[in-house]
This record gives C-alpha cells, structure tokens and sequence, in this order.
C-alpha cells in the first residue's frame, strides 16, 4: 500500500486520512485510541525518548544484579578503610588526610576506576566509601518510584476531585476550587519543604495511619499531596465543559446516576488528558523529589536518590564534581525521556489540546 | 557545650535540575593567592599582635548555623558562647590568652577571686563599684541572684550547676521567692553564696555564661531576638536566627572597665557581624575570596589540600579540650544491657572514623580528652567485630529496630551513617533520624523523644574532670527535658564516687588518679563509644594579621582580639 505524503505529520493525522489509507473494501471504523496509536507510533523521536525511559528503569530495576555480582557491596554499605586494587596497586578507598607531616592533607574518595578495579567503584566512592554507580542504580529506583507513585496518587485524588467539582457544582465545586486555590497560593517546593521538614521528624502518626519518619511514602505522599490542584484544576474545566454536552444530558434523561455518568461519560473523555498528565507529571515529580532531597526535606538517608546523592556530593564539589553531576545527568536523561514521550501522548491523543503541568 | 559545625542546606534548587551548574560553581572559585608557606600545626603562638590598634570597622566573620540561643541563660553551645563571651560577663572569668593560661581564672566584674569558708561551703564577692549595663543602667548585686533564678524560669540548661547552692532546689519547684543560699547588698555590692557541701568546681561555674549578670526585669523567656542589656565590651546589636547577628561596641565598656576590669579587652573590631552560612564551602570560599574575614566553619575534607598549597599563611590547626562519641540510653532496649552497650564500642572501628573526619582527629576510648592531667589512656574495646557479634548473640537482641540520631550539619551526619552500618552487620534493623541542628540537642534532651542511640560531642565547659562526669554521666542529675545525660546512665557506684570527687577542692595528683580510675569505670560500663578528639581549622583572609590571633582553651578563637595586617 502506498504511503501518503503527509504521513509523517503525525499531528495532522486524521480520521479521515486514515480511512483513505485504507481500500473501500476494509474500511472499518477506528476507535479514537486505534488512531491516537497510530499517530504515536510515528512519531519516532517520542518512541527512542519511551525507550530511553525504559533503558534507565531497567538499569534501575537490575540494581541489586549489580550491586551483588559486579560491585560486591550494598548501596548503604560502608568501606573507609578499605583498599582496591588498580593496576597491580593498592589504591585507598577514602585516602588518607589531616595534618600529615606538619601538612594539611586532603582526604579524598577514590574517583572513577571505569573497570581498572574489576567492577568495584565504577563511578568512584563517596567519603564513607560506598559506592557510587551502586547507589546511583538504587537512588534511581527510589527517585522513581516516587516520581511514578506520587504521580499515580496525584492523579487519582486530582480526577476523583476534579468529577466531583464539574459534575455536581454548586458549594462543593467552591469548596473544591477553593482547596485547589489555597494550594496554588503556596510555591510548590515551600510547602514540599515545610511538609518534608514537619514530617521528617515526625513521621506520619494519624490514628490508625502510621507512617515512620524516615519512609519513602512520606515524601511520596507530600508530593503527590502538593501537585493536586495542578492536575486537579484543569481536569475540573474539561468536566465542567463536558457536563454541558448532549450525551450527559442523554444520559441523565436515561436515568443513569451520578456515579455511572461520572465514571462511565466523564471519565472516558478527559482519559486521555489524564494519561498526558500523568506522563508529565512523573517527570515533575522526579525533579521535585530531588529538589526536596538535596533540601534534606525528602529521602532521608542513608537511603540513596538523586537528589540525596547530589546533596552528598557538595563537600565533594571542588575535587570530585563528577559525583554531582552524575546523578543530575541521570535526572537530565529521565525528564527529559518523560516530557518528549509526554508530549508525543498529547499530540497523539489529541492534537488540540494543551496540557502541560505549571506550577 | 556542644560544637555545632555545619548544614548542608543550600537553597539553589536550581542547580539540582541541569546537575551541571554545580560544576560551574566548583571551577569558578579559584584565588590567585599563592603562598606556600605552612602554618598548619600548632596554635599556642602569643596574642596580641603589633596591630591590635589599627581601626577594623567591622570582622566579618562566616557563621554556622549551630547557635541555638544569643540569651546567656540558654545558650549552651560553642556558637553561642563564642559570641557572648565578650558580652555578657560573669563575676568571674578566664584570661583571654592563648595556651593553658587562658584557664586561670581571673576577675571580671567582682572586684577580686571569690573567698572560700574554711569548710569550702560560703563564696564571698564584692561587685565593682559604677558599673552599667550598655542601656545606661547600673549593675546591682541583686542582679546576680536574678539572674541564677532567672535560669532556673527559664527552664535553663545550665541550672544543674547551681544545684549545690542552699535553696536552689525548693527554688526549682516552686520558682517563687528567692534562692536562700544567695544574699546580696546592692549598696555594698556584696554577694555571699553558700553551698549544701564543698564543690571543687565552682569557682568554674561561677566563670559560665549561666553566672553572667543581665538586668534583674529582664523577662524570663528567650531574648535572643531581643538581647538583654550587657556588661562587657560589646553589645549585641541584632539577630536574625540562621541569617545574622551583629554585635557592636557597648557604649558603657569605657566607664566598666574604669572600674578596673583588666582581664577583659577592648576588642579591636568596632562591630563583628556574623554571616549565618548553611554550607562549609561556601563558607570557605566567602572567606577567601575576602567576601568574610574569618570562616569559623570546618572546610570540606577535600579542600584541605588546596589550603595547605594557597592559603597555607591564613589557617591555624588547633585541638580543643572535645570527645565526640555515640550515646546509647540506657534506659532504653537494648542498650539497658552492658553487653550490647561493649558490642557497639567493639564494632566501631575508631580509625575509619577518624577518616571520615577528614583526618582531623585522633581516635579515642576515654570520656576525658588527652589535654586533661586526669587522662590516662584505655584500650577496652579494640577494633573487633566478631566479639561484637557474640556480645549481641548473648544478649539476645538480633533484629531489633534501633533509630540512630543525629543532626544535619558538616561530618557528624557521615559518622551515625557509618554507624548505622555498623549496626546492621551486627543484626539490627537500623536506621537514620536526622534532624534539623537547631533543635537537635533540645530534641535528644527531652525524654519524651526516648532517643535510642545517636552522635553527640563535648567541648568543655571549664577545665574541670567534673564538667564531663558530672555533667554528662552523672545520674542524679538526669532531668526530663534539657537533659546533658543522653544516655541516661545512672550507675550508683559512679553517681556515689562523682559526689565523693566533687568535694576536692584541689586537684591533687591522688584524685587525679581518680579520675582516671573513673573514667576507666565508666567506659567497663560502656556508657558512651567514644570515638574521636577532633582538630580544627580556622580560616582566615589574607587581609587579617595572625599575629593577633588568640585560640583559648575554652572559648577557642578569640573574635575580639582579632587584627588588620
């Protein structure tokens, strides 16, 4: 079959188009997610980002292969004393200082080794000698699962609310709306660092709900909790629009209750704004997360992610940048897999629409 | 006190996002200053330099954020002290000179060293004559018996320390009336403080910023954000908490120190403005760069080298009188078993911990620190895991969850992170609470927090073995909230042989041996692991003349007399 010329346009892909892709023999009729497919899987440079994506979250998930059968140490696992051997010699883990010699001597961790050490401190050691590369791949599992965690409970809290102010209205949309704009009066990350601060030394202690200080839910929880209205808002708009329609009042007159319209006519269309959202908002959650880490108000240690990683790395900025910048290569690398494949979504969903998250 | 040394926040979110940036800032920071001399080791130099009367405006000096109080009966740590030592001063004092010296006492506002009874019970003074506070107001002799009961309402840290004079204790229940064993003449200027039993260091006590004279209607709560009127030759302008303090010149020191107060300078700087900084480097870097004078924050490990290579000329190491060490409450599973207290002082190995400090730092057992004549050096626990292990298979506590404490600022977090791994290969389910440093000590001070085990460090408070038994280890005076004793020990045979010590007046070389012996005693009971005495550095710009640089051995360096090139 020949291939139109426009078919790389995957924007401008439309039902009709396809149809005439087809023979007049074959044509059937396409549901709106066959052709939100279609167009996506043209768009190459969204796929090579999803597949960026999936590469970082496999090197993550294989951590503990890792960390076991490479490294041979645990990512919490502490070496100051010990030594590696590089080319026949013995190299200090954590070098020596202090005053050696009547001399101030700088005590430094061992930088990349690459494979000169047969695996062990690939990227380098930190000061207390764990390392590196080993708690690179395990912050990475705990920057993303929050990152896609959070996003998951943003989502579901942001929809559920967002169906209760469009479709009833009245004092519970103000209330609603109300929530959304007190959380929009705070900047995000203050109100992430005040939560994570409070939290942090208190844990989460509400009845039977009881969460300790140091559990990756808590940050987890706040973020999610934080980016609420962002979602929240604009999917409150599209059901407030959508509640006008005819097919809802079809519904209605059907006599079809609240529930079953909101969950079976709402629902199914603004899904596709919710996945755009929620592909974008794990990138944003990521970020936030690091942010709150590298502010001591996230992840607490010794539990490594990026952010934790690169606020270790401070002391370590003059003689070993790399240990900063690794982590941030590895935050740099999964936004930004996120956000493009994100945007392919919405382009292919809907090629009108202009979701994006902004806080 | 305990040192606070640095935190590690630093509000550039941005940087955190692109990674690089934080590069860019590691490589944009590079002086010109290239001296090679070294000037490393070894503070015990003479002050007061041929400059001392060059004008200096203002010492900037890059702060910490470990302050916890600027109110004299609150404050108890280095940051704080350091600060109102110049300040706020107490009947009596410590010269302000480098080496051993600077632990003779001296007299500041009293007009000579206390007389003792006969029975070692009755300390007599006599306030100077004219003297003011910096708001004009004379300083009364009623102002010191405010001020210890001012402590005591103020729910002070300190109050422990005046336990032993008559009265106190009724005093601390009821805070009505006044503290009987104190009697004061406002118009004589006599103070007369009696004692329940002779105590050895209360002249020292008598030195601490607790004893320090502020007006008797000053309100009894913190007045850190509004600072009390002061007697010694600076006056605490303004602070901010974790932004600034400004300290100036106290109008009223000329007419003070007619009176006669000759241990106290003037002070050269005319003002001291504390920058509050949240990160070491950037701290060291501010310094350098000549943005501060005087960085009083530790530089990152890694810099040391770049120091000793630049800037070799513009640091001092020094060791003050400081252990550092891991409480564990005994009061508390698992720790309320000897054994497992032995079995952490076995697992930990001191050295790796002393790399973790840098190297700046020697590894210890003791509770004293080796600058003491009552330190004799034990080997209880050398480096042995395995023991360790057997300890903790005896006792019968495999498993257990354990919380490991600890503040955010400078190394100390690495140490209880070394800890906790520590922990983990003995068996336990350990893990990390890290707390803001501001409120840490306070936080780890109240039962109510029922801190396991977690970091804590000691600077003397004066140099009396008492001011660490009797402080930190001493049982009977373990109280609910401000508590010193983190571990809560509380062994009678100690608590019974501090009490006995507590009564020598002088320290003779048989109690001397004493106090060895007792520390020897507490360590067999494993109340503490301690771990190192650390050494540090001062770090100065170019433009300052270390010819007048004063390291005491309470107070470390001295702002005050500090001086132009």
């Amino acid at each position: 079959m020949a291939q139109p010329a426009a078919e790389t346009e995957f924007t401008l892909d439309t039902a009709a188009e396809l149809a005439a892709e087809e023979s007049a023999a074959v044509i059937r009729g396409r549901s709106p997610w066959y052709l939100a497919w279609r167009r996506l899987r043209r768009n190459y440079v969204a796929f090579a980002f999803l597949g960026l994506f999936v590469l970082i979250v496999a090197a993550c998930l294989l951590a503990p292969f890792y960390a076991h059968h490479v490294a041979h140490t645990g990512p919490n696992n502490t070496h100051v004393l010990d030594q590696i051997t590089v080319h026949g010699k013995k190299l200090d883990v954590v070098s020596k200082g202090g005053v050696l010699g009547g001399k101030l001597v700088a005590s430094t961790p061992v930088g990349p080794q690459w494979f000169a050490a047969g695996g062990k401190y690939m990227l380098g050691a930190d000061t207390l000698g764990r390392d590196i590369a080993v708690r690179l791949l395990y912050g990475g599992r705990t920057s993303l699962f929050v990152g896609i965690v959070s996003s998951l409970i943003c989502v579901v809290a942001a929809t559920i609310l967002a169906l209760l102010a469009g479709f009833y209205g009245g004092w519970l949309d103000f209330v609603i709306t109300r929530f959304f704009d007190l959380f929009y009066a705070f900047p995000v990350i203050l109100l992430g660092i005040a939560l994570g601060a409070a939290l942090a030394i208190n844990g989460i202690n509400w009845g039977p709900i009881k969460v300790h200080s140091g559990n990756i839910l808590i940050p987890t929880l706040i973020i999610s909790y934080v980016l609420i209205p962002y979602v929240g808002r604009p999917l409150r708009g599209q059901v407030l629009s959508l509640r006008q329609k005819e097919f809802v009042e079809a519904a209605i007159a059907q006599g079809a209750g609240p529930l079953r319209i909101m969950f079976t006519e709402l629902l199914p269309n603004v899904a596709s704004s919710i996945l755009v959202f929620f592909t974008l908002i794990i990138a944003n959650n990521i970020v936030l997360e690091a942010a709150l880490s590298f502010l001591g108000a996230g992840v607490q240690p010794p539990t490594a992610s990026w952010g934790t990683l690169i606020s270790d790395a401070q002391s370590l900025i003059v003689t070993r940048p790399w240990f900063a910048v690794m982590p941030g290569i590895a935050i740099v690398l999964t936004v930004l897999a996120l956000n493009v494949f994100g945007d392919g979504l919405r382009d292919a969903l809907d090629p009108r629409a202009k979701v994006k998250v902004e806080h | 006190m305990r040192r606070r040394q640095r935190w590690t926040w630093l509000l550039s979110v941005g940087a955190l996002v692109v990674g690089f940036a934080l590069l860019a800032a590691a490589c944009g920071s590079k002086s010109s200053n290239a001296n090679k001399n070294t000037n490393t080791a070894g503070t015990q130099g003479t002050g007061g330099g041929t400059a001392q009367n060059k004008p200096f405006a203002n010492f900037r000096i890059a702060y910490d954020t470990g302050i916890d109080f600027l109110d004299p009966g609150l404050s108890y740590t280095v940051e704080g002290w350091a600060i109102m030592w110049n300040v706020y001063l107490p009947l009596v004092g410590y010269k302000h000179v480098n080496g051993p010296d600077g632990a003779t006492i001296v007299p500041y506002l009293a007009k000579s060293l206390p007389t003792v009874s006969a029975d070692g019970k009755t300390y007599s003074l006599t306030l100077r004559k004219g003297l003011k506070y910096s708001d004009g107001t004379p300083v009364k002799a009623s102002d010191f018996r405010a001020s210890i009961e001012r402590d005591y309402k103020v729910d002070s840290p300190g109050v422990g320390f005046f336990s032993n004079i008559v009265g106190a204790d009724a005093f601390s229940k009821t805070k009505k009336g006044h503290i009987t064993g104190i009697t004061t003449n406002d118009s004589t200027g006599a103070i007369t403080i009696k004692l329940t039993q002779p105590q050895g260091d209360f002249q020292n006590i008598l030195g601490t910023t607790f004893a320090a004279l502020i007006p008797a209607a000053t309100p009894a709560k913190d007045q850190s954000t509004h600072p009390a009127p002061s007697t010694g030759p600076y006056m605490i302008q303004s602070y901010k908490p974790n932004r600034s303090a400004v300290v100036v010149r106290n109008p009223q020191w000329k007419s003070n120190k007619g009176t006669g107060i000759t241990e106290v300078p003037n002070g050269n700087p005319d003002k001291m403005t504390f920058d509050i900084l949240g990160d070491p480097g950037v701290a060291l870097t501010r310094t350098l760069k000549g943005q501060d004078d005087y960085d009083f924050q530790q530089p990152p490990p890694d810099r040391l080298g770049t120091l000793q290579s630049k800037y070799s000329n513009q640091t001092k190491v020094y060791t003050p009188a400081n252990t550092y060490y891991f409480f564990m409450n005994t009061r508390m599973k698992p720790f309320n078993d000897v054994r497992v207290r032995q079995a952490v002082n076995y697992a930990i190995n001191r050295q790796a911990l002393v790399r973790i400090y840098g190297g700046l730092a020697n590894p210890t057992e003791n509770i004293l620190p080796p600058t003491y004549p009552q330190y004799q050096k034990h080997t209880l626990y050398p480096y042995n895991l395995k023991k360790a292990k057997q300890l903790i298979a005896q006792a019968g506590v495999k498993g257990m969850s354990l919380t490991v404490w600890n503040h955010d600022r400078g190394q100390d977090p690495k140490a209880t992170a070394y800890l906790t791994d520590v922990l983990n290969s003995l068996g336990f389910k350990a893990k990390e609470k890290i707390i803001n440093s501001s409120v840490y000590w306070t936080t780890i001070g109240n039962q109510a927090t029922k801190a396991q085990i977690g970091f804590a460090d000691w600077f003397q408070d004066y140099p009396h073995p008492l001011d660490w038994f009797d402080v930190l280890l001493n049982g009977t005076r373990i109280t609910q909230t401000h508590n010193n004793n983190y571990s809560n020990f509380d062994d009678k045979a100690i608590n019974a042989k501090i009490a006995a010590l507590k009564k020598q007046t002088k320290l003779s070389s048989s109690v001397n041996d004493q106090w060895k012996a007792l520390d020897k005693q507490v360590m067999q009971q494993a109340a503490w692991a301690p771990f190192i005495n650390r050494q540090f550095v001062d770090t100065f710009n170019s433009d300052i003349d270390l010819g007048c640089y004063i390291n005491h051995v309470l107070y470390q360096f001295d702002f005050a007399t500090i001086c132009h090139k």
